[in-house]
């Protein structure tokens, strides 16, 4: 039998009152991967990965981790590691005295409450007050929790939030020596590009349903987009292309677009004497694919 | 289990809370004590049934330890680490479970520290007077028990009660319009005996007769009645709630 994925929902539908959060979503993240879980603000991603760890019931559906309902697993820490969105913390109560009680309450070494503090470079402040702690320091302490268990899956919702760029670089740098490691990593964000430097697959969600889930390359092939190019004898460079294996659309009367660089385009109308009025690369930004993704609305 | 109750110890120790709670218990058993013995001539104060009375102002620790309750079940709410309890933790029976273990624990703790205060300042203010300190004597012996159980029966419905609601300081405030309200009307009207604070009540003054109080045994009884209906709905509500 296959081994089951890090996490897989199926069907999972959440409503609050009459308000559908998640809508029969379903999909998985691949072992051994960064995936990135996008969507924007109020997409339902929150709610999703709270029913993954268990805090919330769905209406409908499941979710699962390593095959398992969240609440069925033994050990949880030891599995899964999470960062919730603005995590919260008891403010009068230490960074270290936050870990130790989840340490006793996991059956963890407290040994391991300071390694996890030197990891993630909290040692100093450790012995304070969580009250007066920065957020970025919140969010450390938040991951330090995480890796606890030491797991193989760490699940972290909008870590990103109100980071600055020097919090927001060591994340990056820590999720990817921990997916270099063998981990998995589900990360959501309403922001693309944060996930783009990171992510190999992405899983898109709008209005609670599933966009598309897809490998970052194809996202970015989406992104690539091709050339327009405008030509009083669009109709011998359409040939020409056709010549030199590119499919060329006609789009208006004398402009046609292909899919290749601008570059490659110029080269082969130089070649024949062919006159030009315009080339131009027809780019979106994944950003912009990402925008159009969820405008085009649930496949 | 056993690894749960000793985070649930844990989460109260590592905050203020018993700082804060301690200083009342001082203040409000000093400040008792210290009046009642000052205005109570020596012909009485030397009676050994004025002298259990005067121990019995060590249930005070009762009320803080309902307060301890309460904060256990629904501080994390308050606070909102209740999502990292229930990710080490996913069964939330067993969290419930592990703090009414822990809330009876520090129940008997605390009442056990009000015992002492209250000891101390007695016999401070006593032996200043020319009467017998019977504080020790070992008919009041069943009175120190009596309230070391109503600490932990307090903390209990307090857990209960906190799990319930889910609302720290909507649940203190219940609970004190509930004790110094609720409970006084229904005496007008003669049918305290078997709500929950007398009922406790009746545990604390163990070895005190009143006209007022259900008996030892039945008291207790309606106490653990009590406990057991607060924890078994805080437990559903709990189950039932998303953490979000």
């Amino acid at each position: 039998m296959a081994e089951a994925p890090p996490i897989e929902v199926r069907g999972l539908t959440k409503r609050y009152g009459s308000t559908v959060a998640v809508d029969d979503l379903t999909f998985s993240v691949p072992a051994c991967r960064i995936t990135g879980f996008l969507g924007p603000n109020g997409a339902g991603k929150t709610t999703t990965l709270r029913a993954v760890l268990g805090l919330v019931r769905p209406t409908a559906g499941e979710a699962r981790v390593a095959g398992e309902p969240y609440r069925r697993l033994l050990d949880p820490l030891r599995r899964v590691g999470a960062v919730l969105e603005a995590d919260s913390f008891h403010p009068a109560r230490s960074g270290r005295n936050h870990l130790r009680v989840l340490a006793l309450a996991g059956g963890i070494p407290l040994m391991r409450v300071d390694d996890v503090l030197a990891e993630v470079e909290l040692t100093g402040a450790a012995r304070r007050k969580v009250g007066g702690y920065s957020l970025g320091m919140r969010q450390r302490l938040s991951v330090a929790g995480a890796l606890l268990g030491l797991p193989d899956l760490l699940v972290l919702d909008e870590p990103a939030n109100g980071l600055d760029p020097e919090g927001i670089r060591w994340l990056r740098h820590f999720l990817r020596s921990f997916s270099a490691g063998g981990g998995t990593v589900f990360i959501s964000s309403h922001v693309l590009a944060e996930v783009a430097q990171l992510a190999d697959e992405v899983v898109i969600i709008h209005r609670g349903r599933l966009v598309a889930q897809e490998p970052l390359e194809a996202l970015i092939a989406r992104a690539a987009g091709g050339t327009v190019a405008r030509s009083p004898e669009a109709e011998r460079l359409q040939a020409l292309l056709a010549e030199a294996g590119l499919e060329a659309t006609v789009i208006s009367s004398g402009e046609l677009r292909v899919a290749a660089p601008p570059e490659r385009v110029g080269e082969i109308a130089a070649t024949a004497g062919l006159v030009l009025h315009e080339l131009r690369t027809e780019g979106a930004t994944l950003e912009e694919v990402f925008l159009g993704l969820i405008s085009e609305g649930p496949s | 289990m056993i690894r749960l109750v000793r985070a649930e110890l844990a989460k109260l120790s590592t905050t203020r809370l018993f700082l804060w709670l301690g200083l009342l218990i001082v203040a409000l058993s000093g400040f008792v004590t210290t009046i009642t013995i000052l205005s109570t001539d020596e012909s009485s104060l030397a009676t050994l049934s004025q002298q259990r009375s005067i121990a019995q102002f060590a249930a005070v620790g009762a009320v803080i330890a309902l307060i301890v309750g309460i904060v256990q079940a629904s501080g994390e709410y308050t606070h909102g680490t209740i999502a990292h309890t229930f990710l080490v933790s996913p069964v939330r029976p067993r969290v419930v479970a592990a703090k009414l273990i822990a809330g009876a624990i520090v129940g008997v703790l605390v009442a056990g520290f009000a015992e002492l205060v209250t000891w101390t300042i007695a016999a401070a203010w006593i032996s200043g007077r020319s009467v017998p300190f019977l504080l020790d004597s070992r008919s009041i012996l069943e009175t120190y028990v009596g309230i070391l159980g109503a600490g932990a029966l307090a903390a209990v419905l307090g857990v209960g009660l906190g799990a319930l609601l889910r609302r720290q300081t909507a649940a203190i405030v219940l609970a004190l319009i509930w004790l110094l309200v609720g409970e006084p009307v229904l005496s007008i009207a003669g049918i305290q005996e078997y709500a929950p604070g007398h009922a406790i009540a009746a545990v604390a003054v163990a070895g005190g007769r009143s006209s007022e109080l259900l008996g030892l045994w039945s008291g207790l009884l309606v106490a653990l009645a009590y406990g057991v209906a607060f924890a078994a709905a805080g437990a559903v509500a709990i189950e039932r709630s998303d953490v979000s």
